[in-house]
C-alpha cells in the first residue's frame, strides 16, 4: 500500500467529505420536515387533496434516486431555474426520502390508539395540540427505528450526486483511482470514512431512542 | 408533451430488458445467498455468526454506488461489465437479505424451537419443518420491499458506464436534448416494474399483520 501518495491527497479527500456530509445534513433536515408537511394532506379526509400526494409519493418511492436527479438537474434549466448541483442532490434526496419519511410517520400516527385521540379531546384539546402533546411523542417512539434505518440510507443515497459531477467522496475516489491506479487504497479510505458517516449516525439515533424512550416512561 | 419519449420506446424499452435481466438475477440469486447467510448466522452464532455479521455490516454500510466503482475496476478486468455489476448487484442483495432472514428466524417465538428440540429435532430437520415456513411469512413483506430497493439501485450501474435503461435515458437525452420528456418517461418505465411490487407489499403486511 502506498500510503504517501494517500496522505498527499488527503486534503482533497477531507473536501470532498465535508460535501458528503453536507449534502447529507441539508437533505436530512429538508427530508425530515418535508415528511413532516405531506403528512397533512396525505391523511386529509377530502380525495380531491389526497389523491395528487398519494400519486406523488408512490411515484417517488418507486422509481430510482438517479432518475430523480437527472428530472431536477436537467430538468428545471428548460424552466431558467439554475441551480448547483450539490442543491439538486440536496433536492433530490429530500423529495425522495421525505416520502418514505411521510409514509413512516404516517404508519406512527396509525399506530396511536384512537382513544388516545379521543381523550385528548375530550381534555378540550385543538387538534393540532393533541397531535403536538399527545399523539407525535408516542408515534416518534414506535417510529424511531425506522426513521434512523431511512436515514442512514440516506447518507448512502448522498453518493448519487456522483453522477451530476459533484466532486463529493464517490466523484473524488473514482477520479483518483482513474488518475493514480492505486484502486485498493483509495477504496479502504472512503470505505472507512462511510462506514464512520453510517455506524456513527445509526448509533446517535440509537442513542436519542433509549432516551426518548426513558424520558417517556417517567 | 411526450411524443419524444414514445419515439424512442423502442430503444429505451430493450435498456428496460437489461434492467429486468440485472434486477431479476440480483434478486434471486442475493436472495437465496442471503437465506443461506441469514441461517448459517443463526445456527453457528459465534464464528460464522461474526463474520457474517461483519460482511453485513461493511457491505451496507457503504453506498451501492461505491461497491459498482469497486465491481468495475476490480472485476472488469477479469470478467465482462456486465457480469461485474451483476456479482455486485447480488453481493449487495444478499447482505440485506441475511439482516432480514436473521431478523425472521429470530423472530420465530422460543417456545417453538424448544418444543421441535424436546421432540428430538436437529437443526435442519427443525429448519425445515418448524423455523422456515413460519420464518417466510414473517419476512416476505420486507423481502419484497428490499427487491423494489435493489430494482432502484440497478439505475446506479448507467453511472460507471454498463448499459442498460438509465443508460438508454442519457443517449437519448443526449440526442434530442428532451431532458424532462425522456427522464420522466423512463421513470414511469420503472414505476410499471416496482409499483406493483410496493401493492403486493403492502397486502402482504396487512395479512401478515392479523396473524399476531
Amino acid at each position: 500500500m502506498d500510503l504517501r501518495y494517500l496522505i498527499s491527497q488527503m486534503p482533497k479527500f477531507m473536501d470532498a467529505l465535508e460535501l458528503t456530509v453536507g449534502i447529507g445534513f441539508f437533505g436530512m433536515a429538508l427530508a425530515v420536515i418535508w415528511g413532516l408537511a405531506l403528512i397533512g394532506p396525505r391523511m386529509s379526509s377530502r380525495s380531491w387533496i389526497r389523491t395528487p400526494v398519494i400519486a406523488y409519493i408512490e411515484l417517488v418511492r418507486n422509481t430510482p434516486l438517479l432518475l430523480q436527479v437527472y428530472v431536477v438537474y436537467f430538468g428545471l434549466p428548460i424552466f431558467g431555474i439554475l441551480i448547483s448541483g450539490f442543491f439538486c442532490g440536496v433536492i433530490g434526496l429530500a423529495s425522495q426520502h421525505g416520502a418514505f419519511l411521510a409514509e413512516i410517520y404516517r404508519g406512527g400516527i396509525e399506530a396511536v390508539s384512537k382513544h388516545q385521540r379521543e381523550a385528548g379531546k375530550a381534555l378540550g384539546m385543538t387538534q393540532l395540540q393533541s397531535m403536538r402533546l399527545v399523539i407525535l411523542p408516542q408515534a416518534l417512539i414506535k417510529i424511531a427505528p425506522l426513521m434512523s434505518n431511512q436515514l442512514v440510507l440516506l447518507i448512502k443515497d448522498t453518493a448519487v450526486v456522483s453522477a451530476i459531477g459533484v466532486m463529493e467522496l464517490t466523484l473524488a475516489a473514482k477520479v483518483t483511482i482513474e488518475r493514480s491506479a492505486a484502486t485498493m487504497e483509495v477504496f479502504v479510505l472512503i470505505a472507512i470514512l462511510y462506514l464512520i458517516l453510517t455506524s456513527s449516525l445509526g448509533l446517535v439515533a440509537r442513542g436519542l431512542e433509549t432516551w426518548q424512550r426513558k424520558r417517556s416512561s417517567r | 408533451m411526450l411524443d419524444v419519449f414514445f419515439a424512442n420506446l423502442p430503444y429505451l424499452l430493450k435498456g428496460m430488458l437489461i434492467t429486468i435481466e440485472f434486477a431479476f438475477g440480483g434478486i434471486v440469486v442475493g436472495t437465496l445467498l442471503g437465506v443461506g447467510l441469514g441461517i448459517l448466522a443463526v445456527v453457528f452464532p459465534s464464528v460464522v455468526g461474526k463474520l457474517i455479521a461483519v460482511y453485513v455490516f461493511v457491505i451496507r454500510g457503504i453506498p451501492v454506488l461505491v461497491w459498482m466503482f469497486m465491481g468495475y475496476t476490480g472485476l472488469g478486468a477479469l470478467i465482462s461489465d456486465f457480469m461485474a455489476v451483476l456479482i455486485v448487484l447480488i453481493l449487495y442483495t444478499s447482505a440485506f437479505v441475511a439482516e432480514i432472514a436473521r431478523g425472521a428466524i429470530l423472530s420465530v417465538h422460543h417456545g417453538q424451537i424448544e418444543s421441535a428440540k424436546s421432540v428430538g429435532m436437529r437443526w435442519p430437520l427443525m429448519l425445515r419443518l418448524v423455523i422456515l415456513p413460519q420464518a417466510i411469512n414473517i419476512s416476505l413483506p420486507a423481502l419484497v420491499n428490499n427487491s423494489i430497493m435493489i430494482i432502484k439501485a440497478t439505475a446506479y450501474v448507467s453511472v460507471v458506464g454498463v448499459w442498460e435503461l438509465s443508460y438508454a435515458a442519457r443517449e437519448v437525452v443526449e440526442r434530442t436534448l428532451a431532458a424532462l420528456d425522456v427522464f420522466l418517461g423512463v421513470m414511469m418505465m420503472y414505476f410499471v416494474i416496482c409499483y406493483p411490487l410496493a401493492i403486493i407489499a403492502n397486502r402482504l403486511e396487512k395479512r401478515f399483520a392479523f396473524q399476531h
